[in-house]
């Protein structure tokens, strides 16, 4: 600890050094007035910024400025929201008045697929996050850069294991099946890895929320539609850029469980005479670092930005991280007097990854803690030899937390590359064909170990390995041709026509082994487990191939800046689908008028009102589903031999087609103030219906209980509001303060599940609801015990079960009788929580104090509720006594009965935490130097949260993997199930808090 | 410039057309890769045993936990899962299904179900494969027909599980005709196609014991099915058929080619296909045929030392104290409390490692009176919530080979010649009491145990009898209803009423089949 303090304090030394040794050098000193060009009105935190430093300022209340020019400086750079920026050269005078004209934020280009358009013509609902508004801090997740900064986006981690991914939910939930994140589009590549693109390179995030803008990606655009578009080159002197941060991450929070102190008085029994701090074992202090550099610029014709980013992430467990390197060239060419444009993009990446057993975690709170960490050196104890020295019991679901540390290895390799191609060639004035091509490959290859001596997963097979390779291609081809022209008086229209093939083919292979000589052969050496002599060892493969190949057409108008049409439609095509319904249609029309053109309001800026309707679909999650498919049925005894037996593997559907949801949006946009005040109201109303599911059919007369068919007897009827607001205060002193609040809520209800119990939901039904064994909390014990349960008519997410009363005189739990007949049985169970929340709030403040910035992001969701699993299993005192006790403020020394589910486990979990705060320094540089930009920050991550919630981390659970026990795996550990959110699971990583410090240079 | 401009948009649309694809450009057709659909298989005569394979493979379910078997054993006399501390509740499915107290919603009421109906529906699928390749001329015809017989034969036997358990159940004897909701038919139907099936088909399986029917329906095995039937015929239809029982047993014993083998455990060592009295089993093995989890349903979680185990077991099945105790000590089915190395049906008493080390059970509850080392009493101190983790004799009657996989090699008997004998024997009874030839088999059974002969028979001794020798092995609950006795009480059962002697349809069909009527009094 004492060394990361030093570090830290060098570091604070260079800040403090840079700042104060730069300062000396301004000079003249120059002001102003800035106005509306329109009105002569002065406009109040303008920024003044010296073209080519950072040195600058903005105005006061009277819109005046003053600004100590620094040496060389020859242009000032005017901006303000709402206008157009402008640049003017700095003469001779010491005073320079500008005007601004209206317009800035609404020409903002939003990507909107397949073209771009000014922030003002867009109809349907979508929202523009540019580089300059990411989130700070240690992120090394694309999409981790937009948490909080999109109204109806969210995007939820649990805990802070550092290769672990995020639920994505835009809208909540859009489908029942696994398709429930929303469809990656980078630089138009569509289905694009987030791995192939490092935060850095990010240049906007462009999210299309409603039907009618998603539906130009047709059959894949129901949950949403997120588009990233990489940094370029851009003509103009070139530049070098590097940014650096190195962090400080620990554990923030972890399960509540008793001090051996503690559990000997309550434990009497279980007393192994030693005292243990299991966590203290496992986890560490983490030291991460992070670079990119970046050269870019362009000259004749050609604009070029080349990049290079390595980082070197720690996790908090023992030795958990990833390290990698991402390497990205994006290249334009002019030719034929600007006609033809040539683009090549390239991005390579390389990461090695070491993953984290959450397990390790989870038995750190649970295990004895009066258990020693490992036998003691001379014992006699025959476990002691067969594991190692490690202390362990051999019970069910009981693994000594540090031997899973030290004993297991799980690793991962993982390359991708992207290469593409693209011709603009303008035919014509206002017309334009395009062709591109781009392939993305990516290569993983993982590759775990269990020790010869390991008890967790490891028992008596001698050393246990396994491997695992995913090699997919994703190619596209596309071709669009694009049509503008002005008709009428200021009227424009646009034309776009394209056709899409897209080729999806992966290929996997796996293996596994055991009984090894040595742990030194780990599963680099696979083949050297002695069980593939015995016949005990598994090879397995496959390969998926799918193509999508799609026509569509869109078409704008612009009556005059102030009336907004569009209409489009995608006729798009799969493979699979079943033979009977391989093309569907997705058509959207959204409209628009700017209301502050027609009408004069006083004080309002802009009135922009928006309607759209679009329909889009999901596929389904696998090929080959409408075919009968044979695959191994053990084997056949067959005349003293075994021969391999085939039989189906699933019931085939060849009817099977694509989900549709149509979703209306009625959208207002505003800008109020002198555009000082600025936001977005929207609404949708969508309908999800022709779930792709597992759908319940009898036995007999099919062979299996369940087909992948459209669920025809449900539908999802998600409505909600979103609400953008912001508003920019600015005085004399250089002080600016700019907060942005967003807000969202909706309601995601299911509707027409049969009342009368024939649902086709797999499930048990029992009066219109329907239990899925899934939602069990799992062993021991508590399987056979759902927890949750959907019902027609209602909100997704609710959990079921007794209403917790008091802790009986007996130890037991007493449950509350609803009904009041005097009996406690299944008919008292209710409806006792749901997993998701009422509202998202995000509250981001910025402020300026002159070479100052600071930054705070607030992230809260409120209303919804968890399952904490940790306190069901593990609270009350009749778990097993081998346990340690979960204790926190619910802890009831007199429940002494065995676990159960029941309400006293459901817990709110409403929260706000403080996602991030950055302070940070620009220093003033001399203009004509040969550095341009030097700033730099120290920033927290996940600083506090805010929450009743006892457990680990109170975000929304937006899907549910499954139970897990003994060592095994949960059931959708990769494809969590979305129709039953809000269970917190024992297997998480627990939550942590960092510190970075961080440089952005620029010469 | 406008020369190029045209010269230039003939490029784009001539590179439009030299796409990267080799189809069409609107070309939806799915690629198979590395896997066999209808379009590609079975066309050898390889395939067609392979897919012939899939209607015997269907029953390596059959010893799976939370199916069929464990309804069979858990709702009988001769086996419990007490709820042990915190572990085993599973929403107090194992608790209701020994107390009578099952409902339409059980998971393994619905897996046992899927479990036969699957069997059903591949035979279904392969009988009509079979008429399709003999239709195509694709088959000998006379090989065709033999095969059919016996699949139907194999359908027969899930068809019997489903008329024993369910009762009131679908016909459906065609995959590719079948109705989308087949109705519910009585069990006297359910009885009626069974008894026509086999006696249509019986008589043309193979009448050979070796190799190339082992584990397969021959003759012997039919008319050991059909002696099934016959005997427990009162209980389907109301209506006894002892001498159709007697007259099926005789074609398996006089057949001589099955007899008694002198140490009862052959017919449950890891390696027992060798065993005389192997009429029809399921031939598990470790790789080949699996899904016998005997070892991780029943053993503690420190046993996977006594046998070396490469997966930890759940410390679930034992008997119940009663059943442990209608053993004689000198009886040599039982085995010997406290040492593992005399075999027996159970594994009683102290606990060893395979190196001869006491087990220790570090977390045994503090009110365990053996304390740490591990002990399987046969007392069990209570049902639920909180039996002593080492409660319970466990079973020991299959040999646990050390070293193995959760997967169990040792092949399951479901028709045993012993079993051929004893049904005769109770037939007999029930048509004289004192039938001399009837008391004599019985104790041939009860010599080959070591145990003195039965003067007489009574209904209580036979059914002991009876269920000291089949322990274990899926038919205590029919022969309790058989004999009457499923509605007694017994250790933490109330007594119970008649209805409870079929299962209920699981209430997941009755949801997706609007034609399945529900059993009386669920």
């Amino acid at each position: 600890m004492k060394l990361k303090v030093n570090y830290f304090a060098k570091w604070l030394l260079l800040v403090l050094a840079s700042g104060l040794s730069v300062a000396a050098f301004a000079q003249r000193t120059i002001s102003g007035t800035i106005t509306d060009g329109a009105t002569k009105e002065p406009l109040i935190g303008a920024n003044i910024l010296v073209v080519g430093t950072s040195t600058g300022t903005i105005t006061d209340f009277d819109g005046k400025y003053e600004l100590k020019l620094p040496d060389g400086a020859t242009q000032l750079e005017v901006s303000y929201t709402g206008y157009s920026s402008t640049t003017v050269a700095i003469g001779a005078s010491n005073v320079i008045d500008v005007s601004l004209s209206a317009g800035q934020l609404l020409d903002e280009v939003v990507v909107v697929g397949y073209g771009t358009q000014k922030q003002r013509e867009v109809t349907g609902s979508v929202t523009s996050v540019k580089a300059e508004d990411f989130n700070g801090g240690n992120i090394n997740d694309p999409l981790q850069l937009v948490q909080g900064k999109v109204a109806g986006l969210s995007i939820s981690k649990v805990g802070g294991d550092p290769n672990g991914g995020s639920s994505i939910r835009l809208r909540g939930l859009a489908t029942l099946g696994a398709n429930a994140e929303p469809l990656i589009i980078i630089d138009g590549l569509i289905g694009a890895s987030l791995e192939s693109v490092d935060p850095n390179d990010i240049a906007s995030v462009d999210v299309l929320k409603d039907g009618s803008a998603a539906a130009i990606y047709g059959s894949r655009g129901s949950s949403g539609v997120i588009l990233i578009t990489t940094k370029k080159g851009a003509k103009g002197n070139s530049s070098v850029e590097y940014n650096a941060y190195v962090s400080s991450e620990s554990i923030a929070k972890s399960v509540d469980v008793a001090s051996a102190e503690e559990f000997k008085r309550l434990r009497p029994g279980s007393d192994r005479g030693s005292s243990t701090d299991w966590l203290d074992l496992v986890t560490r202090d983490a030291i991460s670092h992070a670079h990119n550099i970046a050269l870019s610029g362009g000259f004749a014709g050609t604009a070029y930005r080349a990049s290079l980013n390595i980082r070197n992430i720690e996790g908090v467990g023992l030795n958990d991280g990833f390290r990698s390197i991402n390497g990205r060239l994006n290249l334009t060419q002019k030719a034929l007097n600007d006609r033809l444009t040539l683009g090549v993009n390239l991005s390579a990446t390389n990461r090695k990854a070491t993953y984290a057993f959450r397990e390790a975690f989870r038995y750190a709170a649970t295990y004895n803690p009066t258990a020693p960490a490992f036998f003691p050196e001379n014992s006699t104890n025959p476990l002691a030899a067969k594991y190692g020295g490690y202390y362990q019991e051999e019970n069910f679901d009981y693994f000594n937390p540090l031997a899973i540390s030290e004993q297991s290895i799980n690793k991962g390799d993982i390359k991708e590359l992207v290469m593409g191609a693209r011709a603009d060639y303008q035919l014509f004035d206002g017309f334009t064909a395009s062709m591109s091509y781009s392939v993305q490959r990516e290569s993983e290859s993982f590759g775990s170990f269990y020790d010869k001596d390991a008890y967790f997963r490891g028992f008596n097979t001698d050393g246990s390995a396994s491997i695992n390779t995913n090699d997919r291609l994703n190619e596209l081809f596309e071709v669009t041709g694009n049509y503008t022209v002005g008709f009428g008086n200021n009227n424009v229209f646009t034309l776009l026509g394209g056709y899409s093939w897209q080729n999806n083919d992966s290929y996997s292979t796996n293996g596994s082994n055991a009984d090894f000589i040595s742990n030194d052969l780990s599963f680099y050496g696979i083949g050297a487990g002695q069980n593939l002599d015995r016949g005990r060892a598994a090879l397995g493969n496959g390969r998926d191939a799918y193509r999508v190949i799609a026509f569509f057409g869109r078409v704008n108008l612009n009556f005059n800046d102030t009336y907004f049409l569009m209409a489009s439609a995608r006729r798009e095509g799969s493979t699979r689908f079943g033979e009977g319904n391989k093309w569907g249609i997705f058509p959207a029309v959204s409209a628009g008028v700017t209301l502050s053109n027609l009408f004069d309001i006083a004080g309002v800026n802009n009135l922009k009102l928006r309607v759209g309707y679009g329909e889009t679909g999901a596929i389904p999650p696998s090929s080959l589903l409408g075919q009968r498919t044979y695959v191994e049925r053990g084997s056949f005894f067959y005349n003293g031999s075994f021969v391999p037996a085939y039989g189906p593997d699933r019931n085939p559907n060849p009817d099977l087609k694509w989900e549709t949801k149509g979703e209306l949006n009625v959208g207002l946009d505003f800008a109020l103030a002198d555009s000082r005040l600025t936001g977005s109201f929207e609404y949708y109303n969508r309908r999800t219906r022709d779930f792709i599911y597992p759908v319940a059919v009898p036995v007999p007369p099919n062979q299996a209980a369940t087909t992948w068919a459209n669920l025809e007897d449900v539908e999802l009827n998600n409505s909600g509001i979103e609400l953008g607001i912001g508003y920019l205060f600015g005085d004399k002193n250089g002080i600016s303060w700019e907060p942005r609040v967003l807000f969202s809520t909706y309601k995601t209800i299911l509707d027409t599940v049969a009342t009368d119990g024939t649902s086709k939901f797999p499930f048990f039904q029992s009066g219109g609801r329907v239990f899925s064994d899934f939602t069990s909390p799992g062993a021991p014990g508590l399987n056979n015990l759902p927890t949750m349960v959907v019902q027609g008519g209602q909100e997704i997410g609710q959990m079921w079960g007794y209403t917790f009363d008091r802790v009986g005189d007996d130890g037991s739990f007493v449950y509350k009788d609803l009904n009041g007949d005097g009996v406690i049985d299944s008919d008292d169970q209710s409806v006792i929580g749901n997993g998701l929340p009422d509202f998202s709030l995000g509250i981001n403040n910025s402020f300026t104090f002159g070479n100052l910035d600071f930054n705070f992001f607030l992230r809260g969701e409120f209303g919804h509720d968890l399952i904490n699993s940790f306190r069901t299993f593990y609270e009350p005192l009749g778990s097993r006594s081998i346990e340690n006790l979960v204790v926190t403020e619910y802890f009831n020394e007199n429940l002494t009965a065995t676990p159960a589910f029941n309400s006293y486990y459901v817990e709110k979990a409403s929260f706000i935490a403080l996602d991030n705060a950055t302070l940070g320094y620009t220093v003033n540089l001399p203009a004509g130097g040969s550095f341009k930009k030097l700033r730099l920050y120290v920033s927290g991550q996940n600083l506090f949260f805010i929450t009743d919630y006892s457990g680990v981390d109170p975000s929304v659970r937006y899907a549910d993997p499954g139970g897990s026990d003994n060592g095994g795996f949960a059931t959708r550990e990769f494809n969590p199930d979305p129709l039953y959110p809000g269970h917190d699971r024992r297997n998480n990583y627990f939550r942590t808090r960092s510190i970075i410090l961080g440089v952005n240079l620029g010469f | 410039m406008i020369n190029k401009s045209s010269f230039f948009g003939k490029a784009l649309l001539m590179l439009a057309f030299l796409t990267p694809f080799t189809q069409s450009c609107t070309n939806l057709d799915e690629e198979v890769y590395g896997q066999l659909t209808d379009a590609n298989f079975p066309t050898t005569e390889e395939q067609f045993i392979s897919a012939l394979g899939a209607t015997y493979t269907s029953l390596y379910g059959w010893a799976n936990h939370n199916s069929i078997f464990s309804l069979q054993e858990i709702s009988s006399d001769e086996m419990m899962i007490p709820h042990r501390g915190a572990d085993w509740f599973d929403g107090g499915q194992w608790l209701r299904v020994h107390r009578h107290e099952y409902t339409p919603t059980e998971e393994s009421i619905n897996n046992g179900w899927n479990f036969l109906f699957g069997g059903v529906n591949n035979c279904n699928r392969v009988i009509d494969l079979f008429d399709q390749l003999v239709a195509d001329g694709k088959v000998d015809a006379a090989q065709a027909a033999a095969f059919i017989g016996e699949v139907k034969v194999l359908r027969a036997l899930f068809y019997y599980w489903l008329l024993d358990a369910y009762g009131n159940v679908p016909i459906v004897s065609s995959f590719s005709t079948a109705e989308a909701n087949p109705p519910t038919k009585s069990r006297a139907e359910v009885y009626a196609f069974i008894e026509s099936e086999l006696n249509a088909n019986v008589p043309n399986l193979e009448r050979k014991k070796d190799g190339s029917t082992y584990a397969r329906m021959n003759y012997y095995a039919g008319k050991a099915l059909q002696a099934k039937l016959y005997l427990n015929a009162e209980v389907y239809t109301g209506t006894a058929q002892w001498d159709a029982a007697i007259a099926a047993c005789n074609e398996v014993i006089n057949s001589g080619l099955y007899s008694i083998e002198s140490d009862y455990f052959t017919n449950f060592n890891t390696n027992n296909s060798g065993s005389n009295e192997n009429v029809f089993v399921i031939p598990y093995d470790e790789q080949n045929a699996t899904g016998f989890n005997l070892a991780q349903m029943t053993l503690h979680y420190s046993s996977q030392a006594t046998f070396q185990l490469q997966a930890q077991p759940w410390n679930g099945y034992c008997t119940l104290q009663e059943f442990y105790e209608s053993y004689d000590d000198a009886d040599k089915r039982k085995g010997v409390y406290g040492n593992q190395s005399v075999r027996g049906n159970f594994l009683a008493g102290p606990q060893f490692a395979a190196d001869g080390t006491r087990l220790i059970d570090a977390g045994a509850e503090a009110n365990d009176p053996d304390g740490q080392p591990l002990t399987f009493t046969p007392e069990i101190n209570e049902h639920f919530p909180n039996a002593l983790r080492q409660a319970g004799a466990r079973v020991g009657k299959f040999e646990i080979a050390k070293g193995a996989t959760p997967d169990l090699a040792n092949d399951f008997p479901i028709l045993r010649y012993s079993d051929v004998l004893l049904m005769k024997a109770e037939a007999l009874f029930r048509k004289n009491a004192g039938d001399a030839e009837a008391l004599a088999l019985v104790n041939q059974v009860r010599a080959r145990a070591g145990v003195p002969d039965y003067a007489s028979l009574t209904n209580d001794n036979l059914l002991a009898e009876r269920g000291r020798e089949f322990f274990y092995e899926g038919w205590r609950r029919q022969d309790l209803i058989r004999f009457g006795a499923y509605g007694d009480t017994w250790d933490f059962k109330p007594a119970s009423g008649p209805t409870k002697r079929i299962f209920p349809i699981p209430a997941q069909q009755v949801n997706a089949n609007p034609r399945l009527v529900q059993n009386p009094g669920y």
